[in-house]
């Protein structure tokens, strides 16, 4: 404590004069300020630092900290004919390139042997460290003082309470110095030497979700598994575990045995070894070789062995418990206070409760962009399936050849901004005349035949993927997202999104709110619904149903491109790409209910909910999650066959 | 109860002739088959003069099983109207159940073998034990899982090739058939499960190796020193006794009343009901039956593939099955035949590199790259235009006859 | 003549639209009944009830001597029951031969099995060629039913009903679309249907209904308007006002 006396003094000075910052006249007032106390910088010693501080910090002089960090650092120098303190560079034939400290100019170049380097040994390297601490803490720049604050963070130590709290003292800036009441927590909590201290620092920790917060709380609560006769005086005790519930019961046996307390036991593969070592004229202990293929002849003549002396004991599951039952087996805190622990468990615990809630906000907002994915995958599909009642099996081929689309503008438009601005589109554009063309000399003739349609579309779906194989090779190609989509959103340690999936949900909504509006507010939206409802009806008052099948499918198709582009912006973009979403795209259409936007909607908030909620049980196998959720469909089409927005009534259409 | 007293009239009764009688089309296919059978075994290495590789021997007697799919496909769809996308899963479980048995057997000799080397002989459980590391190792296990424990009895395995895929189906179709899901939304359903069942399999932790699949099944445990030559020739000799054994069957089910009525439902399945036939029973009994037999041509296709993997169990397999059907002709079990057998040899010539390249100048037609291209468009053309497909043809040759 | 089938108080809603509303009727067995009845009055909708293709909101379906209530039975239970229905637009199994459509409408087990080891008795192939000579097609028994007039396949049609030996006959507008001659022949087939079973005819054409000499009901609306001898129905009020009026 006491050696921190100089510190305190330059803190506290410096927190009084840092506002004033009085400038002086001289050019040199570093190198000045240094020769007032040359022999202590020279050949510093942790009894002299706090003059140089104290003279430094008298001069006040603009590169100080910078010194401060190279002088700790070693890069120092002092030349020989005059004392005075510079940086150097290495320059060619052996020589240093002198700079001025104070200008940051050269100041011509020496040999190595016309300088001193200065070497401060590790107790003045500390103290130097603690003072440039409180420099930064102090800084009158907020970034600064922040950035000294994270340097804190990354590696806590006991020393830099002190400094902290001063700092906390002198601190103005609201978020800061409550950014700086949690570091000091975090620091009080693992390095304080007062239990009540320790104790209030980690009730202020309660509930704290961030990940520096968990980790020194689970530091505290570190166990080590022990065991002893008795459990010894003063021993931080976290669990008791019973041999036999808590511990297997060889598992606490070997323990014991590689403690060297009781002789280790012969397990299967011993016993195996010990009896192929004792053959004797084709038998071991008396029972003939042949005979040895079960456990209990082995055993038996293992025990013969043993009987004669030549290999170690068997050891019984008796002979276990009763040696397992001299010794308790416990797991004990590292940290011997039972109220520090205890605190750091009650903190741990009410935080756990936070983070899962928080878990399910961060698993709610994956599910939400995953839905939206399968929404925009799906909903072309809902457009000719549920409107025209057309299965296109080759619509994961239009999501590919948006996203191959999107790949071959950016191969031309280097700024991704822009190509993604020309991309969407131009995917658009592609996939719908796509679309119409196969409408035009496919499906049209077709119509009447829909599980043909299923086929010749599964036709021109292998031919498609085929040729992009040809063009684009097997090899997935990268759909790089602008910059300003790169990042991702951190609302606190546990919840973050990826911009580019709150682009693609904003996305999604955009597509929904466009087609609703397409639908119910346009003439080609009546007309639609017209055909869709009654065609004969429909073409006998003039609209032409050719026409709108084909601008339908045309649509579907675009937005299959469209989506394509989003989907390659998060996906890897291969020929095979389509394929991935189509099925999913089907069960989307199929649960929400055919027919209905909204029930697409629906369906694919339900699979992405759902998925990401199996996820969330089963974390590391996402083909588990996939299973289940194709089975819960199969399932939940028993019990809805319509859909969750199921068509009543004759318009049904059943 | 009946309208008028019954006219005295002598039945003409042409139902009455035999099944084969009526239906010359069976006889003609058991012929060809035979013939097919004596001349590949004459020609082959195995047993004859060596103009047959051993290699196309198998690739012959895996095209037998795939025409044996194809017609249980043609049941189920060409005449039940049921457009199953799953009848592949079914396929592949049954060549998983025999596989099982066929890796776990042969593992076991080996380890068997190896380990009888030692000074004392191993015990059943170090066996075992040593089995499922060697089976299990390359998915970082090395206990058997639960659904291995019969892997070594080759009846049990027998019966779940008959029995998995005739479960799956008997509880799926029941759900399916119950709750009236039809047409495109039974396919889709149908392709869901295909689905869920290749993401399952394709899991490490499920106990059938993961994507690594089921390998050397080549190899017959009790037969390990017959050559593959001879092999190749039995179970050549396996796939054209059950294609022609199914062939039968099903020319037999579909001739009679239960064609007649199955016919009725793909064309309209509310009418069949209104006359009092239980529709849903009906599409479930040939959904199970045809499940079954495409789990038997599984079970006899792989020991002459070797390997099977999640892979083969992708819904697009099944949609390829789908295709060939399609393509040689629905609604006839010869068309099956033929589309099976075309389609898929012919995929085998262009993308195993036998069909010499087009050099067209400006650019060179490679056909392992062309030929899905190839395969889709003549797809599309053939749902186009000839929706009879292949097996239509014969229409034009049968009328031109008398 | 007893009660065969009883409909009471039934009701159903399509998406709000009252297509039954609180309708009774009862027909007894053997009886010959016409219903009548503008568009929309329910007239299908009712059949679709009785065989078990919609569920109605309410009401009871009672049949039979036993009154087992038909709302808990599957169309193919109800058809096994013995309610045989013929549709408005000839539905009869065009790719397949007239033989056959009426070997799969005869009485016999319906059960899978029992029709895969199905083998036409001496019995059931002379039923086929006595209805085949009944409904007048003895001639085309090989013939593919595709391939028949519009006429000829309404009576196969009727022919698979009469195959099935129901006790309840339900006829959709038989005579559509049928020559004079044809309408004279189904008359003759259905009156004599009627002589030992339930018949129960929709039409429009009133001559034709006259020439079935019955008792008529009137529907409208859903709901029975008048029922009764064709003269007295045709003089009520409400009748002309809503059906033979306009």
């Amino acid at each position: 404590m006491l050696r921190l006396f100089p510190l305190v003094a330059l803190t506290l000075a410096l927190a009084i004069t840092l506002p004033l910052r009085a400038q002086t006249d001289s050019l040199t007032p570093l190198q000045d300020a240094l020769q007032s106390v040359q022999e202590h910088v020279a050949s510093p010693s942790r009894a002299t630092v706090p003059a140089v501080l104290r003279a430094l910090l008298d001069a006040d002089a603009p590169g100080t900290v910078d010194f401060l960090r190279a002088w700790g650092d070693r890069e120092v120098y002092e030349r020989a004919e005059d004392g005075l303190f510079f940086y150097a560079l290495e320059a060619p034939d052996r020589m240093l390139a002198l700079i001025d400290i104070d200008s940051g100019a050269e100041a011509g170049a020496v040999s190595t042997r016309a300088v001193n380097q200065i070497r401060p040994n590790a107790g003045v390297r500390r103290e130097i460290g603690a003072a440039l601490v409180s420099f930064e803490l102090m800084h009158p720049e907020a970034s600064r003082r922040l950035a000294a604050l994270d340097n804190i963070a990354r590696s806590p130590d006991a020393e830099q309470i002190e400094a902290l709290t001063l700092a906390r003292d002198a601190e103005d800036d609201s978020r800061i110095a409550a950014r700086m009441d949690r570091l000091l927590d975090l620091l009080n909590a693992r390095f304080a030497t007062d239990t009540d201290v320790r104790v209030d620092a980690i009730d202020g920790l309660r509930g704290d979700i961030s990940t520096e917060a968990r980790r020194v709380l689970n530091q505290i609560l570190q166990t080590r598994a022990e065991f002893a006769p008795e459990i010894p005086e003063g021993t931080n005790v976290a669990r008791i575990r019973a041999p036999g519930s808590d511990i297997e019961l060889i598992a606490a046996y070997a323990t014991l045995a590689e403690a060297g307390l009781v002789p280790a036991r012969p397990g299967r593969n011993a016993i195996r070894d010990a009896l192929r070592r004792n053959v004797v004229d084709g038998a071991v202990g008396g029972i003939p070789v042949h005979q040895l293929t079960s456990d209990e002849m082995r055993r038996a003549a293992y025990a013969a062995l043993e009987a004669q002396g030549s290999v170690a004991p068997l050891v019984t599951e008796d002979d276990m418990r009763a040696a397992v039952r001299e010794v308790v087996f416990f797991d004990a805190y590292l940290e011997p206070d039972p109220a520090v622990t205890d605190a750091a468990r009650d903190a741990l615990d009410s935080t756990r409760t936070r983070i899962s809630l928080w878990q399910f906000v961060s698993i709610s907002l994956d599910a939400l962009s995953l839905a939206s994915i399968f929404f925009l995958a799906a909903i072309g599909l809902a457009i000719t399936f549920g409107v025209m009642r057309v299965i296109n099996m080759a619509h994961g081929e239009f999501i590919m050849m948006g996203a191959y689309t999107g790949y071959v503008v950016q191969t031309v438009i280097p700024n991704y901004t822009t190509s993604l601005i020309v991309a969407l589109p131009l995917a658009f554009a592609v996939t719908f005349a796509a679309g119409v063309a196969m409408e035009r000399l496919v499906i049209r003739h077709l119509y009447t035949r829909p599980l043909e349609t299923l086929l010749a579309t599964f036709g021109i779906s292998i031919a498609l993927q085929q040729l992009a194989k040809n063009i684009f090779g097997t090899q997935a190609r990268p759909l790089t997202a602008p910059d300003w989509l790169a990042g991702a959103i951190q609302v606190n340690d546990v919840v973050s999104v990826a911009s580019i999936r709150v682009a693609i949900f904003v996305m999604a909504i955009g597509f929904l709110a466009m087609l609703l509006y397409i639908l119910n507010r346009t003439r080609l939206g009546l007309e639609v619904r017209a055909v869709t409802q009654n065609p004969g009806m429909a073409a006998s008052m003039g609209i032409n149903p050719d026409r709108i099948n084909m601008l339908t499918f045309g649509l579907g198709s675009g937005i299959a491109g469209v989506a394509g582009v989003s989907i390659g912006l998060v996906a890897q973009v291969t020929s095979e790409m389509g394929a991935n979403y189509i099925v999913q795209s089907f069960m989307t259409v199929v649960v929400g209910g055919v027919g209905s936007v909204f029930g697409t909607l629906a369906g694919a908030t339900l699979i992405g909910f759902l998925q990401k909620g199996i996820e969330w049980f089963n974390p590391a196998n996402t083909l588990a999650a996939q299973t289940f959720m194709v089975l819960f469909i199969i399932l939940f089409i028993q019990f809805r066959p319509k859909g969750i927005v199921a068509l009543k009534g004759r318009a049904a259409g059943d | 109860m009946s309208l008028d007293i019954p006219r005295n009239t002598a039945a003409p009764a042409p139902s009455r002739r035999s099944f084969l009688h009526e239906n010359p089309s069976v006889l003609w296919f058991m012929g060809l088959l035979g013939v097919f059978t004596v001349a590949v075994t004459v020609l082959s290495e195995g047993f004859g003069l060596g103009l047959i590789s051993t290699n196309l021997v198998k690739v012959l007697g895996m095209t037998l099983c795939l025409c044996l799919i194809a017609i249980a496909m043609d049941v189920v769809w060409g005449y039940c109207g049921i457009l199953s996308l799953g009848h592949f899963a079914f396929f592949g479980l049954g060549g998983y159940a025999i596989g099982m048995w066929l890796m776990y057997a042969r593992t076991e000799i080996v380890i068997r073998d190896s380990l009888g080397r030692g000074t004392i002989p191993p015990t059943e459980l170090e066996v075992s034990e040593a089995v499922a590391a060697q089976i299990f190792g390359v998915v970082g296990s090395s206990e058997l899982p639960l659904i291995w424990t019969f892997a070594g009895s080759l009846p049990f395995q027998l019966a779940m090739v008959v029995l998995v895929p005739g479960v799956l189906a008997l509880v799926f179709g029941w759900l399916a058939f119950r709750s009236r899901v039809t047409g495109v939304y039974l396919s889709i359903l149908t392709q869901a499960m295909t689905l869920a069942l290749s993401l399952y399999l394709f899991q490490n932790d499920t106990g059938l190796r993961g994507n690594n699949g089921l390998s050397g099944l080549q190899n017959i445990p009790g037969f390990l020193h017959v050559p593959q030559s001879v092999l190749s020739v039995w179970f050549f000799w396996a796939s054209a006794f059950m294609l022609g054994a199914g062939y039968l069957l099903f020319a037999w089910v579909v001739s009679g009343k239960f064609g007649s009525v199955i016919r009725a439902i793909r064309d309209n399945e509310a009418r069949v009901r209104f006359l009092g036939y239980n529709v849903e029973g009906y599409k479930l009994f040939v959904f199970t039956v045809t499940a079954v037999i495409s789990g038997i041509a599984g079970a006899l296709y792989y020991p002459q593939a070797g390997i099977i993997n999640p892979a083969e169990i992708a819904p697009i397999a099944s949609i390829y099955l789908a295709v060939w059907v399609a393509i040689g002709g629905r609604g006839r079990l010869y068309g099956a035949v033929i589309g099976a057998a075309f389609v898929s040899l012919l995929s085998s010539w262009l993308t195993g590199g036998g069909a010499p390249n087009i050099d067209l100048g400006f650019y060179r037609i490679v056909w392992t790259d062309w030929w899905l291209v190839l395969l889709g468009l003549g797809f599309v053309a053939v749902t186009l235009f000839f929706p009879k497909g292949i097996g239509g043809l014969f229409d034009y040759l049968v009328r031109k006859k008398p | 003549m007893t009660t065969l089938l009883e409909v009471s108080g039934v009701s159903v809603t399509f998406d709000g639209f009252r297509a039954i509303n609180n309708l009774s009727i009862a027909i007894g067995e053997p009886e010959l009944r016409a219903v009548i009845g503008p568009n929309g009055a329910g007239k299908t909708t009712f059949m679709d009830i009785v065989t078990g293709k919609t569920r109605p909101d309410e009401g009871k379906v009672l049949w039979g001597e036993r009154s087992v209530d038909l709302l808990k039975y599957s169309e193919s239970q109800i058809a096994k029951m013995g309610i045989g229905r013929k549709f408005q637009k000839p539905t009869v199994f065009e790719d397949q031969s007239v033989r056959d459509n009426l070997a799969m409408a005869l009485k016999n087990k319906r059960g899978p099995f029992s029709v895969l080891m199905w083998q036409a008795s001496a019995q059931d192939e002379a039923r086929i060629v006595e209805l085949a000579e009944e409904v007048g097609l003895s001639e085309r028994l090989e013939d593919s039913a595709g391939i028949l007039s519009h006429g000829q396949k309404q009576w196969l049609e009727i022919g698979m009903l009469l195959a099935q030996d129901p006790r309840l006959l339900l006829v959709d507008e038989p005579a559509a679309g049928m020559t004079p001659g044809e309408r004279e022949h189904t008359t003759d087939l259905l009156k004599r249907a009627a002589r030992t079973r339930a018949v129960m005819v929709i039409e429009h054409d009133m001559e034709f209904i006259r020439r079935l000499d019955c008792r008529v009901t009137c529907l409208h609306e859903g709901s029975v308007l008048a029922e009764g001898s064709l003269d007295h129905v045709t003089r009520n009020q409400q009748v002309i006002d809503v059906y033979l009026g306009r």
